[in-house]
């Protein structure tokens, strides 16, 4: 199948590691990875800010990018709930909204495209250790996904998966939040990293860069022995030297 | 009875519709819905199912629940009233005391009949003082545990709240699954555009409050204890109906 | 007390809620019990959102003819022998409620829980007037005997303080010796307020619902305090903000179910009263007299707006019991009696953005709130609603209109996101400490404080596809 890949601006700039597992990931499942280059950011940070004149322009711009995909998948539930986001954003330009239809029609997260198109259960990865998983709201709530990620995790071998004590709560990123309200956002994230302790995971993972940007800022800063990792980059995992050829 | 006045309506509902964008509407179509959740529950459920279901609510909602028969009743309040170590009570004047043979309590010099005594503040006062309150159920809601009571003139509200305790009698054939059954019927009385009795109570078990840290108390400004006693109406009914076969 | 509460800034609010630990250890502790109390008794339903869809067409089709439904209620009231005032401002439903107080003569007047007589400063005009103004539930009594603490919660007016404050308070103003155990302390009111009720010449209660059909006012309750407040006084008046009407009972039973379950998670409360007053004459308890007062106070604004949808709410508090924010500032940090996602957006729609305008940003629009409501509120898209507006009439800083139309531009257009995101090593490099940055410049700062920030790598994912790919050609 052949599958356009929405990077995410965040993921281009500071996390080409994880970029490069999810290609990696979707090629070991028999698809064939297109990048249109233009690609920029999905808007959201001027669409939650209330700019959305300039959202616009991102939604119009990445929806002529991406017009001529068959699929759309990106490792990101927030960004591409964003995608979901243009037809009603662009409601008023009724040949704009036809085609912002279109795009959203077919976008993908990342592990909803592996286990509900796919249908993929088990990447055949290889973890070893104890971790805890970061449900990310948009992808929860906005995409509605609550089920890919576990199925996939569970299949990885070697990989304890420990539940995250009250999951349901907002890591405190939330764009610009993080710095607009960076008093609340602080406390939210350490009662995150507080329920990640409680676990006593080595490894937390999440799909989203921006919670993991937000929750493993906070591990680093306060020096927590906590390996934060990208699912991508857990389901494309291979035991090293293992001997196994 | 002479209407009430009403002020101010023109204005304000003209500024309603204003708002609105639109002139005041003087019919509405109802509303068309498609589905009936509410309907669905427990429409199954036989007397004796529905009778299991609210014995089991009765539990959460801190009520004692007691069963009798019609030759028993009288006994089985009796019963309740030692172990609520109650003397006085306060009862509704209503002729199914009569019919289901509990004249004899009735007719107690600490019993009470609800506009017996001259004037309001008389019968509000024996209601205050009475130990408990002793009112019969008009619809039983199974799922909630909830005793509908159609208040009015000899059916004082004040009976099933100012005593101490309370004790409702719930004779089987009042029991429905849930609260539609019961709003179905006092919206059909709307409906012919008879008046509703002034107050009509949904009582579920004591009063209680969580507004101290959230930790449930019973017994606030209403009864302090609640006892359901479940009548068997039932049985003879049917043996008439085999009777008359 | 108006809708207004605290001065200071939202920040400065904020801040101090954050330090208060009582009161953060009391809310999370709730949010945490509530939580699964709702989770259970959405289960218990069946199918929870069949249930919320019906209950989203019930509020929609009822605020889209709100005039013809008051019309209705206050017809079927007035037929019962009720009076309705319609007051378009809280000055005019205060100064009818006045004028009733002094037609009686009061002395006393008995209050039940409820919001939008706090949103209009009822108390304060009827105390102006010297009209002693009783509050009968425990919550919000525990609040007034503390010099009018204002509420921080809608369901739980007094979710802020924990119970060894409350028996301080009872204490020093009421005299009260027992322990701090809740019991006890209810106890103390049962016994303090028994009296008060039977003197008291007027009750007040708010209006969960009014059914127009049959001129009813429904309220959901679990102390009693309501009960009594509308059968021991001779004159019951219930006041009620104007969108609260529902076609029939019929729905009253979709919307208390529905009420009651994200509330509390009970089933049902311990009362629902439905009064059909006045009393009829050969009744002997309940109130001989019955007003009926339908306030605006802004609220008519907010039709025919993007925001509409809030006038859905019926205030279950359930979006408050699973915000993250509230869990962590509390109610008061909000300055307005209508905390958390929903106080977020209802206060500026009444009251105005002057006062209000940091509450649109008081959320990561995690959608939990979205997500909790049972008549299906859009309430993050209607933050982000909010924070159009205040774009759009420019409120918001010079820095930050700049910022964003600069990435329009950008994000519209490859050549310059290509620019940007290639100077941004350049930029960040005096800060980066091997891979991270520890203390950011301008606007990263703020995150810097609390988090680290990852360096931008050397290589960016589109480079090594076009490296990949030019290997692939070869």
């Amino acid at each position: 199948m052949k599958v356009s890949l929405f990077i995410t601006c965040l993921t281009d700039i500071f996390y080409p590691d994880v970029g490069k597992n999810v290609v990696e990931l979707l090629e070991r499942h028999g698809c064939e990875v297109d990048f249109p280059e233009k690609q920029t950011c999905c808007g959201q940070p001027a669409f939650n800010s209330g700019y959305h004149k300039d959202a616009k322009k991102a939604a119009k711009h990445m929806i002529e990018t991406f017009e001529h995909a068959e699929k759309v998948v990106t490792p990101s539930g927030s960004c591409a709930a964003m995608f979901k986001e243009y037809p009603s954003l662009l409601k008023d330009e009724i040949r704009w909204r036809e085609r912002a239809e279109q795009l959203a029609g077919k976008t993908y997260e990342l592990t909803q495209f592996l286990y509900r198109v796919l249908h993929v259960t088990n990447t055949g990865a290889t973890l070893q250790g104890v971790a805890t998983y970061h449900t990310s709201c948009h992808m929860v709530r906005l995409l509605g996904e609550t089920e890919a990620p576990y199925v996939l995790l569970s299949n990885v071998q070697g990989l304890e998966l420990k539940e995250l004590p009250n999951k349901q709560n907002c890591c405190g990123f939330g764009g610009t939040f993080a710095v607009k309200m960076s008093t609340i956002s602080e406390q939210m994230v350490d009662e995150k990293v507080e329920h990640i302790e409680e676990t006593e995971a080595d490894v937390l993972i999440g799909a989203d860069n921006g919670c993991l940007m937000n929750i493993g800022g906070r591990i680093q800063k306060e020096k927590k022995p906590i390996k934060v990792m990208h699912i991508a980059e857990v389901l494309n995992h291979r035991e090293m030297g293992g001997g196994d050829v | 009875m002479s209407s009430g006045n009403v002020q101010n309506q023109t204005t304000f509902l003209n500024h309603v519709a204003d708002r609105l964008g639109r002139e005041r509407r003087t019919t509405v179509n109802p509303p068309s819905y498609f589905s009936f959740p509410h309907q669905k529950m427990g429409k199954e459920a036989d007397i004796s199912e529905l009778a299991k279901v609210l014995k089991k609510q009765c539990l959460a909602i801190h009520t004692d629940v007691r069963e009798a028969t019609i030759n028993n009743l009288r006994e089985v309040i009796d019963q309740v009233f030692v172990e609520y170590e109650a003397i006085t009570a306060a009862v509704w004047d209503d002729p199914r005391f009569h019919q289901f043979g509990l004249d004899s309590i009735v007719e107690r010099p600490q019993v009470s009949v609800w506009g017996e005594e001259p004037g309001r503040e008389a019968n509000i006062q024996a209601a205050e003082q009475a130990d408990v309150g002793i009112t019969f159920s008009d619809y039983t809601l199974a799922e909630s545990g909830t005793v509908v009571i159609m208040n009015g003139a000899g059916k004082g509200l004040s009976v099933s709240l100012l005593p101490t305790n309370y004790i409702a009698i719930i004779p089987l054939s009042t029991l429905v699954p849930r609260m539609t059954q019961a709003t179905a019927a006092i919206h059909e009385q709307a409906e012919k555009g008879r008046r509703l009795p002034a107050c009509i109570n949904f009582i579920s078990g004591p009063s209680n409050s969580a507004d101290i840290e959230l930790d449930l108390v019973v017994g606030v400004h209403g009864p302090v204890r609640a006892c359901y006693i479940l009548v068997d109406d039932l049985k003879k009914e049917k043996k008439n109906e085999h009777e008359t076969n | 007390m108006a809708m207004k509460i605290g001065g200071r800034s939202f920040d400065k609010r904020a801040e101090q809620g954050v330090r208060d630990s009582y009161m953060r250890e009391t809310v999370r502790t709730a949010q945490e019990r509530l939580y699964t109390n709702k989770s259970q008794a959405e289960e218990e339903l069946g199918d929870w959102e069949e249930w919320r869809s019906l209950s989203e067409k019930i509020r929609s089709h009822t605020v889209d003819n709100l005039d013809y439904y008051l019309e209705r209620l206050s017809e079927n009231v007035s037929k019962n022998g009720g009076h309705v005032y319609f007051a378009q401002t809280a000055a005019e439903a205060n100064r009818y409620i006045q004028s009733i107080a002094e037609r009686k003569e009061a002395k006393k007047v008995m209050k039940a829980k409820s919001m939008v007589t706090e949103e209009i400063s009822m108390n304060e005009a009827l105390e102006a007037t010297g009209v002693e103004v009783i509050e009968s539930d425990l919550g919000e009594y525990i609040l007034q005997i503390d010099d009018h603490d204002p509420p921080s919660h809608i369901v739980a007016p007094a979710l802020h303080k924990n119970k060894e404050q409350i028996k301080d308070t009872f204490s020093r103003r009421k005299g009260y010796q027992k322990t701090s155990k809740p019991e006890e302390l209810t106890q103390f009111v049962r016994k303090k307020l028994r009296r008060e009720f039977l003197e008291a010449d007027i009750g007040i209660t708010g209006c969960n619902f009014a059914v127009a059909e049959s001129g009813s006012v429904a309220l959901v309750t679990n102390e009693g305090n309501a009960r009594l407040v509308t059968t021991i006084p001779k004159t019951h008046i219930a006041v009620m903000g104007m969108e609260r009407v529902v076609p029939t009972w019929e729905e009253l039973d979709i919307l208390v179910s529905m009420l009651c379950r994200s509330a509390v998670g009970q089933k049902l409360t311990s009362y629902v009263t439905g009064l059909t007053g006045p009393k009829a004459q050969e009744d002997v308890d309940g109130p001989e007299e019955f007003h009926l007062v339908i306030v605006d106070n802004g609220r008519s604004n907010i039709l025919g707006t993007p925001f509409q949808s809030a006038l859905h709410c019926i205030r279950c508090a359930a979006c408050i019991n699973v915000c993250p924010v509230y869990r962590h500032i509390g109610g008061h940090a909000y300055g307005s009696i209508y905390p958390g996602p929903i106080g977020a957006v209802l206060s500026p729609l009444l009251e105005g953005y002057e006062d209000h305008q940091d509450l649109p940003y008081a959320s990561s629009l995690c959608a939990a709130c979205t997500d909790a409501c049972p008549v299906k509120i859009p309430l993050h898209e209607l933050l982000v609603e909010h924070r159009k507006v205040i774009a759009q009439e420019k409120k918001t800083t010079l820095g930050e209109t700049f910022a964003m139309k600069g990435f329009g531009l950008v994000a519209s257009s490859p050549r310059l996101f290509e620019m940007a995101a290639k100077t941004a090593p350049a930029l960040l490099a005096p800060f980066t400490n091997k891979e991270t940055i520890e203390k950011g410049p301008g606007p990263l700062k703020e995150w810097t404080a609390i988090r680290d920030f990852p360096g931008p790598k050397k290589e960016r994912f589109r480079d090594w596809v076009k490296e990949r790919n030019k290997g692939g050609a070869e």
